[in-house]
C-alpha cells in the first residue's frame, strides 16, 4: 500500500509541477526577433522604400539588383547599431520623402545607374530606416534578436520584390519583353516619387 | 473591515479585468502608424467618389490613347508627378485661384478634345494636362493633412489616379477600330457635357 501511495504521489507531483506547453518559440525569448521582423512592416515608409528599391533594382536587371540582397539587410543592421551605440537619429519623414523622390525619379526617368550607385542608394536608405527602426527597441528588448528580425524582414522583402519584378519584366525572355512592361515599371516609379513629394510636403507643413 | 458579498464580487471582477488587461498587452511599437486602412481607403476613394475628378482622369487616358506614342506613355508617367506638385501646394495651404472652376474646366476641355479627336502638338497637350493636373492634385492635397494617416492617404489617391488613367488607356485601345473610335469620341462628348454641367454649377456657386 505504501509503495502504491508513493507511486501515486510520484505521478501526481510532476503533473502538478508541469508548466503550460509553449508551442510558439516566442516564449523562448525569440519574441524579440519577431518584433524586429514585424516592426518595419508596420511602417509605410519602410514598406514603400523597400518596394521602390526593389522596383528600381529589378528595372536595371538581375546582375545589378542582386547586390541589394546583401546591402539592404547589412545597412539596416548598421543603422540599428549606429542608433544604439552612437545615438544617431533618423531624419524623420522628410528624409524618407527625399529618398522616395530620388528612387522614384530615377526609375520614372529610366536612368541606368550602375551597381555601385544603386548599392550606395540602397545603403543610405537601409541605414536611415535602420536608425528609424531602432525606436522600437525597448529597454527589455534584446537588440541582437530585434536587429536580426529587422534584417531578415528586409532581406525577404527585397528578395521577393526584386524577383517578382524581374519575372514580370523578363517573362517570356528578356528580348521579347513588351515595351509596356518597362513603361508600367516607370509609371510605378512616378507614383513613388509623387507619394514622396506629398510626404515631403506634409512633413514641411507639420 | 466588513466586506459585503457584492463588494467582494466587484473586487473579484476588477482584479480579473486587471489580470486580463495585463495578459492581453502587446509589445510597444515606436511607429505611430495608426489609421493606415482608413487613410488608404479615404485616399483611394477621393478621386473615385468625385465625379469631376473621375471623368477628367479617364479623359486623360483616352486622349493619350488617341494621340498614341509618346503621349500614351508620357502622360501616365508625368501626370502623377505634376499632380503631386499641386498636392504639395494644397498641403502647404498655398492658395491657387479658383481650383473648383479649373477642375470642372478640365473635364469640359479634356472631354471636348477626345470628342473632337484633336491632334494637338505633343508639347501643347502636355502643357494643358499639366495645368489641370496641378489643380486636381491641389484638391486632393488640401484634404491630406486631415486624413487618418496622411502617407496612406497619399498612396491611396496616387494609386487611384493611376488606375483611372489605365482605365482610360484601356478604353482608348478601342480606337483601333472605326466603331470603337466613334465610341471613344462619344464617351469624350459625354465627359465634356458632364464637365459643362460641373462648370455651370461652380459658376452658380452650387457646391
Amino acid at each position: 500500500m505504501k509503495r502504491l501511495l508513493s507511486r501515486v504521489a510520484m505521478a501526481i507531483i510532476p503533473l502538478l509541477a508541469a508548466s503550460s506547453a509553449h508551442g510558439h518559440i516566442v516564449g523562448a525569448r525569440l519574441g524579440d526577433f519577431y518584433s524586429g521582423a514585424l516592426h518595419p512592416l508596420t511602417d509605410l515608409q519602410d514598406v514603400l522604400l523597400w518596394i521602390a528599391l526593389g522596383l528600381l533594382a529589378a528595372s536595371l536587371g538581375a546582375s545589378r539588383s542582386r547586390w541589394l540582397v546583401l546591402v539592404l539587410p547589412l545597412g539596416l543592421i548598421a543603422g540599428l547599431a549606429s542608433a544604439l551605440d552612437l545615438h544617431r537619429e533618423a531624419g524623420g519623414p522628410l528624409t524618407s520623402a527625399v529618398m522616395m523622390v530620388v528612387t522614384g525619379v530615377v526609375l520614372a526617368a529610366g536612368i541606368r545607374i550602375n551597381a555601385i550607385v544603386l548599392s550606395l542608394l540602397a545603403l543610405v536608405v537601409a541605414v536611415v530606416r535602420g536608425i528609424a527602426n531602432a525606436g522600437g527597441i525597448a529597454p527589455e528588448t534584446d537588440p541582437t534578436l530585434f536587429g536580426a528580425g529587422v534584417a531578415a524582414s528586409g532581406y525577404v522583402a527585397i528578395t521577393l520584390v526584386t524577383a517578382a519584378v524581374l519575372a514580370f519584366r523578363e517573362y517570356g525572355g528578356a528580348e521579347q519583353s513588351p515595351r509596356w512592361r518597362t513603361i508600367a515599371l516607370r509609371a510605378c516609379g512616378s507614383w513613388m516619387a509623387a507619394i514622396g513629394l506629398m510626404l515631403g510636403g506634409f512633413a514641411l507643413a507639420s | 473591515m466588513r466586506i459585503t458579498a457584492s463588494a467582494a464580487q466587484r473586487r473579484a471582477v476588477s482584479l480579473a479585468l486587471l489580470v486580463c488587461s495585463l495578459g492581453m498587452s502587446h509589445n510597444a511599437f515606436a511607429h505611430e502608424q495608426t489609421g493606415i486602412a482608413g487613410g488608404l481607403t479615404s485616399g483611394f476613394m477621393h478621386p473615385l467618389t468625385g465625379l469631376d475628378h473621375l471623368v477628367a482622369m479617364v479623359a486623360v487616358g483616352l486622349w493619350g490613347a488617341q494621340l498614341g506614342a509618346p503621349a500614351i506613355w508620357v502622360l501616365p508617367i508625368t501626370f502623377p508627378l505634376v499632380m503631386a506638385v499641386g498636392g504639395v501646394l494644397g498641403v502647404l495651404g498655398i492658395p491657387l485661384p479658383l481650383p473648383e472652376l479649373f477642375i470642372s474646366l478640365s473635364a469640359l476641355v479634356l472631354g471636348a478634345v477626345v470628342a473632337a479627336r484633336a491632334r494637338w502638338p505633343f508639347a501643347a497637350a502636355c502643357a494643358v494636362v499639366a495645368v489641370f493636373a496641378i489643380f486636381h492634385g491641389y484638391a486632393h492635397g488640401a484634404e491630406l493633412p486631415r486624413a487618418a494617416n496622411p502617407l496612406a492617404y497619399g498612396v491611396g489617391f496616387v494609386v487611384a489616379t493611376g488606375l483611372l488613367h489605365l482605365c482610360g488607356i484601356a478604353i482608348g485601345t478601342l480606337t483601333r477600330s472605326p466603331t470603337g473610335q466613334r465610341g471613344v469620341q462619344a464617351l469624350g462628348a459625354a465627359i465634356a457635357v458632364l464637365g459643362g454641367y460641373f462648370l455651370v454649377r461652380t459658376l452658380a456657386g452650387v457646391s
